[in-house]
């Protein structure tokens, strides 16, 4: 639906976008998720035609969008975009729904019908005759998603759409998202700086770092086997490891801090990596305990601090370098181990991910 | 880019058109057959509300409009000169000889006068009543640059009739207006205004000022000035209204000018003017010219012979 | 103390009786001064509108100078109108000197500036995002700016309405090319509220001036009302 190729954008001197490539495939949701300033808002704008990129093509069911001056407006019809500002026209709330409407000349009958539809698939049934002004952050926001919907776009671009909205109207819109796409087929694209948001719901995810895609994957792909250790860190892995590659008996090991890890899958020896440990695959054993399953990694460590974290707490322990679980309360009373507690970490090769450092 | 800039152009064309249409529509202030007539007047005139009292019977008897700018001297000569006014009437004998002689008045009628007056506080503090005009002016001045706090004088300042007869006074008082009189000291004020607002302002400063009498007999009930000096052949004060040249300004409304000012010199207006304002203030405003124009030094001619 | 005590009953008199010179020297101010305001906002905002979405060389510098004329003393607009309209100016053929018209053109010459100017700023004032999502939404050119004139359509009454307070408040131009003459037709005089103010001062007519100085302001309190009843609506 969407082919990104190389597409640059430069403000001034600064880039923001250094040539982003991708595929948004039709009928799917994709989020473009990176921390604040990556450029995300950018990539969105220029797929809307609402700016120029420096360089690069990004096409729109085979048409490059910026190349077709004379079809612009058409292309840009087929596109709806809610900002993560929430704004509405100094109007009704049916009339600021309506606007994109009359832009296409619809009849009077079908734009008030659809209007009505849109109020109702956004909640807001009754709303019609409200002064938008005097409607809440959220409601406004919904205003103007049925703003965008309501002229029936194939592609529905939005930036940061919940940034600035109370949780219970995020559930709403994130609600009204996967409705939109599973009811409408409508190919949605948006963008967000939190990756679980991403994760709820989107198909695909596309991590916008320094101006390019870091990675593009599923969900599941790039919360568990991140790109780079950047993506890793973005991501919310806790345990980073960096280390060097060896060969020992034919298996691959890696030495960090003097200490030995096996992973299922390792590049060849000498290359450095990152390993990327998440936390829910730590175990934390006394250090006296039962020797773990065979070919499991087991560190011996001592803990460095139990940091509580909602129900549970955040064990960190010195093993060389700094492991950290997260263990249930009633788990870490069960193992007696306080600061300064000398335990034994254990977690299976597959595990570890490791990605090469660049 | 290109369409932009077009669009704007376009937008300040219908713009102009617009406003063009507009005023085109509003250009037309009389909508009947009325015949208008411009009058450009000394304040004294307006002021005392002598000419109030005469336009309506003049617009009656010649189904005209009388519009009256009420101005100095010296600025009713500038509209004259520019020809936006149609009669002037006007108080300065000398400068209306230029005016007629550089062609811009013809048809010069006298058809009042009567006496300008130096009012001042009643303390008098610079003592000069009953001297004469130029003793008067002499002593004022004479205390006035000595730093006496208590003596001052506004002259109107705004090159008008009765700031010319000022000049004049100061001139035969033997002093060189522009050196010696005009910056002189903070005892000589310029009002550059109209007479009423010059006697407002005297009053409040508790000064000497030179009026004419109508002027200052129209205002006498809101003020505290009294007459200190009345009688010198120097404050004689004559008026007259003038045609504006038809030969410069072709356009002008020369008939009704000319009826209006053969209107003022006419017996029933000068019996008008005779009695205008005895009923309020127990004398007359202003003298008819008629038969005084042996004692006001003009010819009969220009007092009785209506423009032809 | 006692002169305007006196003067504010006596202008009551004059305003509750409905005086009729002081209220046909009121008419005729609003009269004036309205077609002035009309006839700005018809070249204003569009003005202001072309200048604001225009690109064009010294776009910024025109702005500058447009803001600057928001000061321009009203005698100095006076005088310029009078130059150019008295009979011997290039205009004097048209014979518009010491008439209504001749107060509309001066007037209309001196708010444009800042009809222009808040106009151009009433725009500026538009949210970015109201932009964007006119543009998103699919919006021909035309359509774009259609609507964000819509959005701004409040700011922009606002503009009109200082440019009518400044017409109606000016004293300098009014003087100076209408003349400040009664006449026996309402059309013919060029009386208005702040010439008359000025005169019946000059004149001693504390009274009449007060109760001219308060009609002047009821007029500009009325003005606020109705801007500030259209924008909560």
């Amino acid at each position: 639906m969407i082919e990104l190729e190389g597409v640059r954008k430069a403000f001034d001197s600064k880039e923001v976008l250094a040539g982003v490539t991708g595929r948004i495939e039709r009928g799917e949701i994709f989020a473009v998720i990176g921390p604040s300033g990556a450029g995300k808002s950018t990539l969105l704008r220029l797929i809307d035609l609402l700016d120029t990129p420096t360089g690069g093509a990004i096409r729109v069911r085979g048409t490059d969008i910026h190349a077709e001056t004379e079809r612009s407006l058409s292309i840009r019809r087929m596109m709806g975009m809610v900002f993560q500002k929430p704004a509405v026209f100094n109007t009704t709330v049916a009339e600021n729904i309506a606007v994109g409407l009359r832009f296409r000349r619809a009849r009077e009958a079908a734009i008030r019908e659809k209007v009505e539809e849109a109020l109702e698939m956004v909640g807001l049934a009754g709303y019609e005759e409200r002064r938008a002004r005097t409607l809440s952050g959220g409601e406004m926001q919904r205003v103007a998603l049925a703003r965008a919907m309501v002229i029936e776009p194939a592609i529905l671009l939005m930036d940061e759409p919940t940034a600035n909205l109370d949780p219970v109207s995020v559930a709403t819109i994130e609600d009204l998202v996967v409705r939109i796409n599973r009811d409408l087929g409508t190919t949605i694209l948006f963008s967000t700086h939190d990756m679980y948001q991403g994760q709820r719901l989107a198909h695909r995810i596309g991590v916008l770092m320094n101006g390019v895609f870091a990675q593009v994957g599923t969900p599941r792909e790039v919360f568990t086997i991140p790109a780079s250790r950047d993506v890793a860190r973005f991501v919310g892995i806790e345990n980073i490891v960096d280390g060097v590659v060896v060969g020992e008996n034919g298996n691959a090991v890696v030495v960090a801090g003097g200490v030995r890890i096996r992973a299922a899958a390792l590049p060849g020896p000498g290359e450095r990596v990152s390993l990327c440990i998440r936390s829910e695959d730590i175990r934390i054993a006394p250090a006296d305990a039962a020797m773990a399953a065979p070919g499991r990694n087991a560190l011996p460590g001592t803990v460095a601090s139990i940091v509580p974290r909602g129900p549970f707490s955040r064990v960190t322990v010195d093993c060389g370098f700094a492991l950290s679980s997260v263990l249930a309360w009633k788990v870490v009373d069960d193992l007696g181990i306080r600061e300064g507690s000398r335990v034994r970490v254990s977690f299976a090769p597959e595990s570890v991910h490791a990605v090469q450092q660049e | 880019m290109v369409r932009r800039t077009l669009f704007a152009v376009a937008a300040v064309m219908v713009a102009l058109l617009f406003i063009c249409g507009c005023t085109g529509t509003t250009t037309d202030p009389v909508p009947d057959e009325k015949q208008q007539l411009r009058i450009a007047t000394t304040t004294s005139l307006y002021d005392t509300k002598l000419l109030d009292h005469l336009t309506p019977i003049f617009e009656e008897q010649y189904n005209a409009e009388v519009l009256i700018i009420s101005a100095g001297t010296g600025k009713a000569l500038e509209y004259g000169q520019r020809g936006d006014v149609d009669v002037m009437m006007v108080h300065d004998r000398a400068r209306e000889d230029t005016f007629l002689a550089d062609g811009y008045g013809t048809n010069r009628r006298v058809f009042a006068y009567n006496y300008f007056v130096l009012v001042g506080p009643e303390s008098d503090p610079a003592g000069v009543a009953n001297m004469t005009p130029e003793a008067a002016f002499t002593a004022i001045r004479e205390k006035g640059t000595a730093g006496d706090a208590n003596v001052t004088f506004v002259s109107r300042g705004d090159a008008s009739g009765t700031h010319s007869k000022e000049q004049a006074i100061w001139k035969a008082a033997g002093f060189n207006y522009t050196t010696e009189v005009k910056g002189s000291g903070d005892w000589y004020q310029e009002a550059g205004t109209g007479m009423g607002a010059t006697l407002e302002m005297a009053n409040e400063k508790e000064a000497y000022t030179l009026s004419d009498i109508g002027t200052y007999l129209a205002y006498k009930g809101d003020l505290d000035l009294v007459t200190i000096v009345d009688e010198g052949d120097i404050l004689l004060n004559v008026y007259s209204a003038m045609q504006i040249n038809p030969e410069k300004f072709p356009d002008i409304n020369s008939t009704v000018a000319k009826d209006w000012v053969n209107f003022v010199i006419s017996d029933d207006i000068q019996k008008e003017i005779a009695s205008f304002g005895v009923d309020k203030y127990g004398q007359p405003l202003f003298y008819a010219a008629g038969d005084d124009w042996e004692k006001i030094g003009v010819t009969e001619a220009e007092v009785k012979d209506p423009i032809a | 103390m006692y002169e305007i005590v006196e003067g504010f009953l006596e202008a009551a008199r004059l305003i509750v009786t409905l005086d009729a010179d002081v209220m046909a020297i009121a008419l005729r101010s609003i009269t004036i001064s309205l077609t002035a305001t009309v006839l700005a906002g018809l070249v204003a905002v569009p003005l202001g509108a072309a200048i604001y979405f225009g690109t064009f060389p010294g776009r910024k510098s025109l702005i500058n100078l447009i803001q600057t004329l928001y000061s321009l003393p009203t005698v100095v607009v006076g005088l310029l109108i009078f130059l150019f309209i008295s009979r011997v100016g290039p205009f004097g053929f048209m014979r518009l000197l010491f008439t209504p018209t001749a107060m509309v053109i001066a007037q209309t010459v001196l708010v444009l500036p800042i009809m222009t100017g808040l106009t151009i700023s009433a725009l500026s004032g538009v949210d970015p995002v109201i932009r964007d999502t006119l543009r998103s939404l699919g919006a021909t050119h035309l359509q774009f700016l259609a609507n964000v004139m819509k959005e701004a359509r409040f700011a922009i009454l606002a503009a009109v309405a200082v440019g009518f307070g400044r017409a109606i408040s000016e004293v300098g131009a009014a003087i100076l090319v209408g003349g400040n003459i009664m006449a026996s037709s309402f059309a013919s005089s060029t009386r208005v509220l702040t010439t008359a103010i000025s005169l019946e001062t000059s004149m001693g007519n504390i009274s009449e001036s007060i109760a001219l100085g308060i009609l002047l302001l009821l007029i500009a309190l009325a003005v606020n009302l109705v801007i500030t009843t259209v924008q909560h609506r």
